[in-house]
């Protein structure tokens, strides 16, 4: 392969990290303050592509800006979900089987929801902007990709400047580091909670209807997304959302480039292989590792 | 004393344990008493109200639209044949309706198995109607023999579920193999006629399945009968379900090769010509097996799935009278044509064990097994228009080859004489 291929493997792979980064952050602010493992994050990034698919084919106005809309309805569909059922689940420090087994089985509910109301077929969003590209030298981006990225940025920015500058940043980010400590400083956990899962919930939906400009689906769409998220989350430091991005991008690159050491039949293999390497070596995640790095320094 | 003892409480027990077994024996035959009865007065009377048919397919999950379609594809045929008034039985002197028994794996391969020995164990019934996809085939095939229940499937077409020695199990797919070397066959004519060099140099990426196995094993096979036609310079598989195939395509891409062959089912497909095209990637010709004319792919690559070629099992624009009959019954019964194999092979598995059931003239599942070897479905909807079971179970009906054409269209463009457009043997830019 000559360099030209390498790079055009590196633009991949750094294309794909957006996405995987848009993808995970929903699952880690979940987690963060909750302590709960989202196993229906499958179920609604599938309900954010069909969003994508029905806007598409309501309004007359490109896909991807519909897509975007996802993220303030898919809020308010993470509130109701918490408070029809979420916050029942009782408070705990780390994921309990009662939050596992509620979130599994919305998760298939929700996809039998999708197979009442859409059927098996296979589903895809087609624009002009689908297949167009640009060259840059010898290096092809497809456009699409690009545009999904720059939106999984912005919005990765937007959680940035929300955790930092407001007041439901503070609470979200002293909850996730310490809960008890939060509540003794008058944080309401219970609003917090519910506004984090709404949050989690709006860049999950955000996520697949994003993910619906590059892939075809059907109601058991996000499935090996999700075992990704749950991968690069891992990775990430479980709670860290700056680690959250720098394990997509670790994971994107490792998957693009073992293609040239690795068959490709065992790409999938690679991330799983990984997670057990992280869990045994870095139990911490990144986030762990730039502690103790800190800490030397 | 304790001996005694021992013959005492023994000698008392025996009776009881001779009591407790008749009461369990005749408790048992009580419970059982409708149900056996029933049993007894079927046979006595010599015949069910019904040919019971076992189906078992995935409606939902990963699989979920092809298996629907299969489905599809089976309740016509029954409902032809019921219309009729259903199968001759000679031994009950009447014509019998179908009747299905239905199970929806969930494309799961465990389940799929479940299902299987559950409809061959406790419906009754006197074949079994499954599976979509090799991989689940490839599950349901143990079963049959199993339980002695003759199987045929509609969609499992990978030759190694037909080459294990099993006696109970059908299937309608000719074997991929032969798709591969047909494929090949079919750009070695090309080369005959001069529409391509001698030489071309040919990248396979190929699903990780015994179906993409056996698709590669029908190219080489081809290539080595036919040294210096064509080259192979990329040989790669990938694990299906794949979301990102960027760095196997650029490896691709770095083969240099002239035409591209793949073999990948519907979503794969689709994601990887997404990417293919995305990437800027050009081939003379381009083919993803037997993909490339489904509606939702069409609807999902736009004119990026124009000049796709597909060697296929079945298209409704065959020429013959029964297709023409079929696809206008599947409108009218469905308010769409069918647009892939699908629902053609499920319906030929329908009618070849109607007739194996008529030739056997009984309901015995032996003697319906034996005839299914036996028998020839000689309106069949399928290439040749034959349908016939080697001897190993599996049918052998030629492949067509296709070419996706812009405008929705699709030509026949091998063999010659099936041909109904010229095909193009590099792909506009």
């Amino acid at each position: 392969m000559g360099l030209d291929d390498l790079l055009n493997l590196f633009v991949a792979a750094i294309l794909l990290a957006g996405i995987y980064t848009a993808m995970s952050i929903g699952m880690t602010v979940i987690y963060g303050v909750m302590k709960m493992v989202n196993l229906a994050h499958a179920g609604f990034m599938m309900l954010g592509a069909y969003f994508a698919l029905e806007m598409s084919q309501r309004l007359p106005i490109d896909p991807l800006i519909t897509s975007v809309l996802a993220a303030p309805v898919f809020f308010l569909l993470g509130i109701a979900t918490h408070r029809g059922m979420v916050r029942f689940v009782p408070v705990a420090d780390e994921p309990t089987l009662p939050s596992l087994l509620l979130l599994f089985g919305l998760w298939l509910v929700l996809q039998n929801f999708g197979y009442a109301v859409w059927g098996a077929d296979d589903r895809s969003i087609f624009t002009p902007l689908t297949m167009a590209t640009f060259r840059f030298g010898g290096i092809v981006v497809p456009v699409i990709r690009l545009i999904v990225f720059g939106i999984a940025l912005l919005s990765l920015v937007a959680l940035h400047l929300s955790l930092q500058h407001t007041w439901f940043g503070r609470s979200v980010r002293a909850l996730t580091q310490n809960r008890e400590a939060g509540q003794l400083a008058g944080i309401d956990t219970g609003r917090t909670a519910m506004l984090a899962f709404g949050l989690g919930i709006a860049f999950t939906g955000l996520a697949g209807a994003l993910l619906a400009n590059l892939y075809s689906f059907t109601p058991d769409f996000g499935g090996s997304f999700m075992l990704r998220s749950f991968v690069i989350t891992v990775l990430g430091g479980l709670e860290s959302f700056s680690g959250v991005a720098i394990g997509a991008v670790i994971v994107a690159l490792i998957e693009t480039f073992s293609i040239l050491v690795v068959p490709a039949n065992y790409q999938h293999a690679i991330s799983f292989i990984l997670l057990v390497v992280v869990l045994l070596v870095l139990p911490g995640g990144i986030e762990g590792l730039l502690q103790r790095w800190r800490r030397l320094r | 004393m304790k001996d005694t003892g021992i013959r005492a409480h023994g000698g008392s027990h025996r009776p009881a344990a001779r009591t407790t077994i008749a009461c369990i024996v005749v408790g048992s035959l009580a419970l059982l008493g409708p149900w056996g009865s029933g049993i007894a007065a079927a046979q006595s009377a010599g015949c069910p109200d019904a040919i019971r048919v076992g189906m078992v397919f995935p409606m939902t999950g990963r699989e979920g639209r092809p298996g629907t379609y299969q489905v599809e594809g089976i309740r016509l045929a029954m409902e032809l044949i019921n219309a009729k008034g259903g199968v001759y039985v000679k031994e009950c002197g009447k014509r019998l309706p179908f009747k299905e028994i239905l199970y929806d794996d969930q494309s799961d391969q465990g389940r799929t198995v479940q299902l299987v020995e559950r409809t061959m164990s406790s419906d009754n019934v006197v074949a079994v109607i499954g599976a979509y996809s090799s991989s689940l085939g490839q599950a349901q095939s143990v079963v049959p023999d199993r339980y002695q229940v003759p199987w045929i499937s509609p969609g499992a077409g990978a030759s190694p579920i037909y080459n294990q020695g099993r006696k109970w199990i059908f299937g309608v797919l000719a074997p991929v193999e032969l798709l591969g070397y047909t494929t090949m066959k079919f750009l070695g004519s090309l080369v005959d006629q001069g529409k391509l060099e001698k030489g071309l140099k040919i990248a396979i990426v190929v699903e990780n399945t015994d179906h993409g196995k056996e698709y590669v094993e029908g190219v080489n096979r081809w290539v080595k009968e036919n040294p210096g036609a064509f080259k192979v310079v990329y040989n790669e598989s990938f694990q299906m379900g794949g979301t990102d195939f960027s760095g196997i395509l650029q490896r691709m891409k770095a083969a240099n090769a002239d035409i591209f062959l793949s073999d990948a089912h519907l979503q794969d497909y689709i994601t990887m010509h997404r990417q293919y095209t995305q990437m800027g990637l050009r081939h003379r010709m381009v083919s993803y097996g037997a993909r490339g004319t489904e509606e939702p792919a069409r609807k999902a690559l736009g004119p990026a799935a124009d000049y796709i070629f597909a060697g296929i099992w079945w298209h409704k624009d065959l020429p013959y009278p029964q297709v023409k009959a079929f696809v206008q019954e599947h409108k009218k019964k469905y308010q769409r044509e069918p647009d892939s194999y699908y629902p053609s092979t499920a319906y030929d598995a329908v009618r070849i064990l109607a007739a194996a059931i008529e030739s056997a003239g009984s309901l015995d599942r032996t003697s319906i097994r034996n005839a299914l070897h036996k028998v020839r479905l000689t309106d069949s909807l399928l290439p040749g228009q034959t349908l016939q079971f080697q001897e190993n179970g599996q049918a052998m009906t030629p492949f067509v080859i296709v070419q996706n054409k812009p405008g929705d269209k699709v030509d026949f463009v091998y063999p010659e004489d099936s041909r109904t457009g010229e095909v193009v043997t590099r792909i506009p830019r």
